[in-house]
């Protein structure tokens, strides 16, 4: 039994709105990283997808419409619902278990056949309570950044510095969906959606297929030079009621403390070389990045202040643009691993970092104010 | 392969019509039995796995949120699987390769669903893509008539036949159903109530077809040493399969239907299983529709293709009988359908731990679990057996 995971290689669509119909483009990423790994359908020993009942075009089940698409066709498989980055970890979960050597892992979400997230994002609620009162995941941001301004004392200017960062990268990333040269000036002059959330702060609906292939150690090997291991994972889920939780103290901190400790990381900020991290809402990166502990409670404002997570900074965040520049709701956690992957290969294009990256760590999130998270780390 | 892995802990609520409980609560319910059943409480476990139909079934999308307390999963890690009607047999199947990976060591797999505070038949018309197949596939029942037929057409069993051994399946399984205190409809049916109730999508009459019910299932999956440690007579998982099929529903054959073929392929290879009808004790097959469950007997190998109808009217399958399916009462008496295949899962591990209760079928040491999803697309399976 082989006891290390690696991904392989990795494909995407780009974020902005296409033409191509869905059961196209999902069979173009598959194909395109089947193609670059020399790997057959045939040979694949399974498919886990991800993708959502409620942000799949009005169909629902939404492992069925596109199985075939999918390259699963007489195969065996399954689904997660929500977090892409849990199908990373049940691909990683079967091939370790012995019983696969390969593993398609597949993220599937075509916003532009979708109503607005926020407009699913409500039926996140439950019927008695929070629906009466519109709550949907934009308010329970607003409700966050609101809390996390008036206890750390952080500014808007700061929040929107994420924005200015994340864009700019986006200018080098081809899977981008939003290109737009900006300035402060322009995000803090955005309209105001919900306050003190601004426009530009909130992640667009993009478009996104992603699909990656995992292989067992001695597999991988053989299919490609630059493996990209598996070294930890972590999730886990807060409670449901906003008002019973702490809005800055998330479950974030509890996933990556688990992926820490399978990865044998100890300082973080040291040994991770890259971080993409899932920021629908600008201030989020901020928060999150305490979370994961690249600095303490309450310094995400000095944090980006800084310059330490520009590009050529110590710790790099977000260098794909991240979720303000590209965001399928549903596959956005796999894009973050899909980006980290390319920087550790050094296949990043226009956008790769300066240094050499070894370890990365990918994060994402889904729910009111990140009532879930998952952390992966993966490295040479 | 892999490290091995047991079922530790089964639970489930009442079946049925639960008007009398909110929907976390009937979660908190299945959930609260399973811990019971298994002596553990919630710091025990290293992880949950959950799923459903999709969201609209019962108006809250991405339940996990909402049940997130009532699973017992605030503060662990979590996976979401969902596969259509499949998505018991897939939580499963989760919670088997979590544990086989190494990655953790007792998880908690829970399915649920709450019919009667949506419409199922509605939901379910939105699994067809909007152009070709939605104008005339609505529901399951549509599907399911057009099985038969062609099982029917296929073999040339006669009409008459057909609806015979399909009678005997709900007669049997709706008298079964007694004996499960957890199941939904329990009924006394004579042949006639079956084959002179309503039509609802010829083949099937009205006792043909699987009732709306509202119910949780929840399942714990050990490790080798836990399970050794934690429990008496645990269950252990000899096999698993899964298997999907192309969308689109007309382009394969769902009478010899190779995805339910290759599922029972996957799962007797790992079981060691060659001859099923003499090596297995009991099967929970998945039966929503009475002509389903013949039609699966036959891709599973219990009996010669074109043979289910009569090796189901000599008994072969009954109580009694060879190979007792559903003895239960199956799908057929009881289906909240996210946690209808962990239900069958469930029944297979009571059958082999020998906690089945009235209808245990005595000396069970190797059960068989089916789930079928999608429309007809998928299948999976998970064999237990009493010893290692």
């Amino acid at each position: 039994m082989s006891n290390r995971v690696a991904i392989v290689d990795v494909a995407q669509t780009p974020g902005s709105e296409s033409s191509d119909n869905f059961l196209d483009q999902l069979y173009g990423v598959c194909k395109e990283v089947l193609d670059k790994t020399g790997v057959s359908r045939e040979e694949v020993g399974c498919v886990i997808s991800a993708a959502s009942d409620v942000f799949h075009g009005g169909i629902s089940c939404a492992n069925a419409y596109y199985w075939d698409s999918g390259a699963g066709f007489l195969k065996n498989g399954s689904r997660q619902d929500g977090e892409s980055l849990l199908a990373f970890y049940y691909g990683v979960m079967r091939i370790l278990s012995g019983h696969f050597d390969t593993v398609l892992v597949v993220g599937i979400c075509k916003g532009s056949e979708n109503p607005s997230d926020d407009m699913i994002t409500h039926f996140y609620t439950d019927p008695f309570y929070q629906r009466q009162v519109g709550l949907n995941e934009i308010f329970a941001a607003a409700l966050q950044m609101r809390a996390y301004m008036d206890t750390y004392g952080i500014k808007e200017e700061q929040c929107a510095q994420v924005v200015v960062k994340n864009l700019g990268n986006a200018l080098r990333n081809p899977y981008a969906h939003l290109k737009q040269r900006i300035d402060l000036e322009d995000v803090m002059q955005s309209r105001v959606l919900t306050d003190p959330l601004k426009e530009m702060e909130c992640a667009p609906k993009s478009e996104g297929m992603v699909a990656l292939l995992l292989a067992s150690e001695e597999k991988a090997k053989e299919l490609t030079e630059k493996p990209v291991w598996f070294k930890g994972f972590g999730s886990s889920m807060d409670t449901f009621y906003l008002g019973d939780r702490n809005l800055l103290e998330s479950e974030i901190t509890n996933a990556a403390k688990q992926a820490y400790a399978m990865a044998g990381i100890k300082d973080p900020r040291k040994e991770i070389d890259v971080a993409e991290i899932t920021e629908p809402y600008a201030f989020q990166e901020l928060l999150w990045c305490e979370g994961i502990g690249f600095c303490g409670p309450g310094e995400g404002g000095k944090l980006i202040e800084s310059g330490a997570t520009q590009m050529n900074g110590d710790i790099p965040v977000n260098p794909s643009g991240g979720v303000l520049a590209n965001n399928p709701y549903v596959s956005r956690g796999l894009y973050r691993l899909a980006e980290v992957v390319l920087q550790i290969k050094g296949q990043a294009g226009e956008r790769q970092l300066a240094k050499d990256v070894n370890t990365g760590l990918a994060h994402g999130t889904h729910g009111f104010a990140g009532q879930f998270h998952a952390v992966a780390i993966v490295g040479t | 392969m892999g490290r091995a892995v047991a079922i530790i802990g089964m639970g489930q609520t009442k079946h049925g019509r639960r008007y009398d409980v909110t929907y976390p609560d009937l979660v908190r319910e299945g959930v609260q039995a399973a811990f019971e059943d298994a002596s553990l409480t919630p710091a025990d476990i290293d992880g949950v796995v959950f799923g459903t139909m999709p969201s609209m079934m019962e108006g809250v999308a991405m339940t996990h949120f909402y049940f997130a307390d009532a699973l017992r999963a605030v503060g662990k890690p979590m996976m979401k699987t969902e596969t259509c009607g499949t998505t018991g047999m897939s939580l499963a199947i989760t919670g088997y390769y979590w544990v086989a990976s190494g990655l953790a060591d007792i998880v908690l797999v829970v399915g649920s669903e709450k019919m009667h505070e949506g419409d199922s038949q509605a939901t379910m018309s939105t699994v067809l893509e909007p152009f070709y197949l939605r104008p005339f596939l609505a529901g399951a029942p549509g599907v399911f008539s057009m099985l038969a037929q062609s099982w029917m057409e296929r073999y040339d069993i006669p009409e008459d036949k057909g609806r015979e051994a399909a009678g005997k399946i709900s007669v049997d399984h709706h008298k079964d159903a007694f004996d499960n205190p957890y199941a939904h409809i329990k009924k006394d049916l004579s042949m006639e109530d079956v084959t002179n109730g309503k039509v609802i999508t010829y083949p099937y009459r009205l006792w043909d077809i699987c009732p709306n019910s509202d119910g949780t299932c929840a399942v714990i999956f050990a490790s080798e040493e836990k399970a050794k440690k934690l429990c008496a007579r645990p269950a252990w998982v000899k096999g698993v399969g899964f298997c999907g099929d192309e969308y689109w529903y007309g382009d394969s054959d769902k009478v010899a239907w190779e995805c339910a073929i290759d599922t029972a392929k996957q799962a007797y290879k790992q079981a060691g299983i060659t001859n099923p009808l003499k090596e297995l004790d009991v099967a929970e097959v998945y039966n929503p529709f009475t002509y389903v469950e013949l039609i699966h007997y036959e891709c599973f190998g219990f009996c010669e293709p074109g043979k289910a109808a009569e090796a189901t009217l000599k008994g072969t399958f009954s109580r009694g009988g060879e190979l007792p399916c559903d003895p239960s009462g199956g799908v057929l008496c009881t289906n909240p359908i996210g946690a209808t295949a962990l239900v069958r899962v469930a029944e297979a591990a009571m059958q082999v731990a020998g906690k089945a209760g009235d209808h245990q079928i005595d000396g069970a040491k190797t059960a068989l679990a089916h789930g079928l999803g999608g429309v007809s697309q998928f299948n999976g399976m998970m064999i237990l057996g009493s010893s290692l």
